[in-house]
């Protein structure tokens, strides 16, 4: 093994990872310790019962916005599935969270499902790239750091799927420094949405639903 | 830098992106006159396996075909693969090229007659939009790892060696057959999305008479597609089934297939992937370099109107009368044409618009590109039919 790739598999992998996780608690702790105004009001409705109805309904847009949004719902949810999956049950991942990182497995998804829901992940990613970039609203609240954002997951989907015949070990190190990139780049940048999405649901709904607004 | 810079400085990087994948399948003739030999490993071991085949075998071992050592039809798939397919493909891709070039030298580039208007009329939806690029994204990355699959042994070895190029086609091939199954469903997209309006109809074929005028400065009447479009769109389809129903018979063997089908399936396969790639180069071409205010059509939805009352002009005609020309990109008037519809119901006599008035004419096409109304500037308002 080269030196190059010996440092992708060592400490850069450890550097990126503690980044990674550090920055990620970091963000998280910093929103959740923010204080807003103290509510003087009674409350007229449960708190509660806002943030269920905010963080579950939210899985599906608001009717009036359902028939301009549609291609981007469905593709979003093909994307993050497939990625999910892919993460979790994908055969790779699986032997490299035993070996790695946990000391145990799980049993992977077959071969074949797993060239199916990398199809699935990348039609989703690159139609809500693309729905990003040709949209007049989306495009115009985009930011470079988006891009960013997007590009590196895609890089790391795309030499993934280069590293599939596991005969390289170059296209192996390849897909891991381009995995230590995006865990790098994560914590500061919108990929925090993997970790804030209920948090911001859960706020509204809360807000909301103490002061008896159905929404 | 302006936005025109940055246009023209992406179109140079896509041109000679291009040049070099039409480039490359020109080195295996060289690499052959410096005399390089590949060397087969196991030839001898086959040989001798050959000749002691008589029949099928007994094995323990289960799946199609597994019992048949030897299959001599596998020889005849190699010989079309590597003295046919190969090179003639290669003639086609490079031919395809030459033509090009020689049009673009003679020809020039297609120039708006008489200039811009800054005008704009919208031409693309967003979902249009985004199932074009989704299939051409997809199309590339398969076109790219297909002609590398196809021409790396000779272009790349000399290149990158022997274990350079096992990397970069272990590489390409997981990325085509990971990327195959999205073919199928970009080309389903593109029916639905593009399908409406590509019916062939008379003037089409007054069109092609003129060979769509480009070779003078006659235009040849045109709705919202025009024949060249129109014969694109049904070489897509066609070509995206035949591509499609082969590609998941080699990709996905879990279905039975044996050996024979997959070779016939892998024979379509590449034929119909030549002439789709050199299809495709016409297409590329007269759609960036080959022609002013093309592009623009599939990057911000938008055409001026100077070049739609020039090369669609009965769709321009009837945007005018519908009060759709003149728009201002980027604002929510934008947003509101964008959100729930397309453009073309108009210049379709079986759309959904309201009938045409027969007595009013389509606008003059001089050479001036004029005839475009004060009134249909963004700024101006707009009477609507």
């Amino acid at each position: 093994m080269s030196s190059i790739a010996a440092f992708v598999d060592g400490p850069f992998w450890y550097f990126s990872l503690t980044v990674f996780v550090v920055g990620v608690l970091w963000r998280l702790i910093g929103l959740l310790s923010m204080r807003g105004n103290k509510e003087l009001s009674q409350p007229r409705d449960s708190a509660t019962g806002g943030v269920i109805h905010s963080v579950l309904s939210r899985f599906i847009p608001v009717a009036g916005s359902q028939s301009r949004i549609r291609v981007r719902t469905v593709a979003s949810y093909l994307f993050h599935i497939g990625l999910f999956l892919i993460l979790i049950f994908g055969a790779p991942h699986v032997a490299f969270y035993e070996s790695r990182m946990l000391g145990f497995g799980w049993t992977p998804m077959p071969q074949w499902l797993f060239f199916l829901v990398s199809a699935i992940a990348f039609l989703g990613l690159i139609v809500l790239w693309l729905h990003r970039i040709m949209y007049p609203v989306t495009r115009s609240v985009t930011t470079a750091s988006d891009h960013i954002a997007t590009g590196l997951v895609f890089w790391v989907m795309l030499t993934g799927c280069m590293a599939l015949g596991e005969s390289s070990e170059f296209l192996r190190v390849l897909h891991l420094f381009m995995a230590e990139l995006l865990l790098l780049y994560f914590p500061f940048s919108s990929l925090m949405h993997a970790f804030y999405w209920h948090v911001a649901r859960a706020h509204t709904g809360a807000h909301y639903g103490r002061r008896g607004v159905k929404v | 830098m302006s936005k025109h810079r940055r246009y023209r400085r992406a179109l140079r990087w896509s041109l000679l992106l291009l040049a070099l994948v039409l480039v490359l399948p020109l080195v295996p003739y060289a690499v052959a006159a410096g005399g390089t030999q590949f060397n087969t490993p196991g030839v001898e071991l086959w040989d001798a396996v050959r000749a002691r085949v008589q029949g099928p075998m007994r094995t323990q071992v289960e799946g199609v075909q597994s019992n048949q050592l030897i299959n001599y039809w596998g020889d005849q798939w190699r010989l079309f693969r590597s003295q046919l397919l190969v090179p003639i493909g290669a003639v086609m891709l490079l031919a395809m090229l030459g033509i090009i070039t020689v049009f673009y030298l003679v020809r020039g580039r297609i120039e708006i007659e008489g200039g811009r208007s800054g005008v704009l009329v919208p031409r693309f939806s967003v979902n249009q939009r985004v199932v074009h690029w989704l299939a051409a994204t997809v199309f590339i990355v398969l076109g790219l790892t297909g002609l590398v699959l196809l021409y790396g042994r000779y272009v790349l070895v000399p290149l990158l060696g022997p274990e350079g190029f096992g990397v970069t086609a272990s590489a390409c091939k997981e990325m085509h057959n990971l990327f195959g199954p999205l073919f199928p469903v970009a080309i389903l997209a593109i029916m639905f999305s593009f399908g409406r309006g590509n019916s062939f109809r008379g003037i089409d074929f007054q069109w092609f008479l003129k060979a769509g005028g480009l070779f003078g400065h006659a235009m040849a009447d045109s709705g919202y597609y025009n024949g060249g479009q129109k014969t694109w769109f049904w070489l897509t389809v066609l070509f995206g089934i035949a591509m499609s129903v082969t590609g998941l018979i080699l990709v996905f063997p879990n279905f039975g297939q044996g050996r024979e089908a997959m070779a016939v399936a892998h024979v379509i396969h590449g034929v119909v992937a030549v002439g789709f790639i050199t299809a495709s180069l016409g297409h590329i071409y007269i759609g960036t370099l080959g022609m002013e205010g093309a592009a623009e059509s599939m990057t911000n939805g938008y055409v001026d109107a100077a070049w739609a009352k020039e090369h669609h002009n009965l769709w321009y005609a009837e945007m005018e009368r519908a009060g759709m020309v003149g728009v201002s990109p980027n604002t929510m008037e934008e947003v509101k044409r964008h959100d729930d519809r397309d453009f073309r119901g108009f210049g379709q006599p079986l759309g959904r618009r309201e009938p045409l008035d027969p007595t009013v004419s389509p606008p003059n096409r001089g050479p001036t590109g004029g005839g475009i109304s004060p009134a249909a500037t963004p700024s101006a308002p707009k009477e609507s039919t």
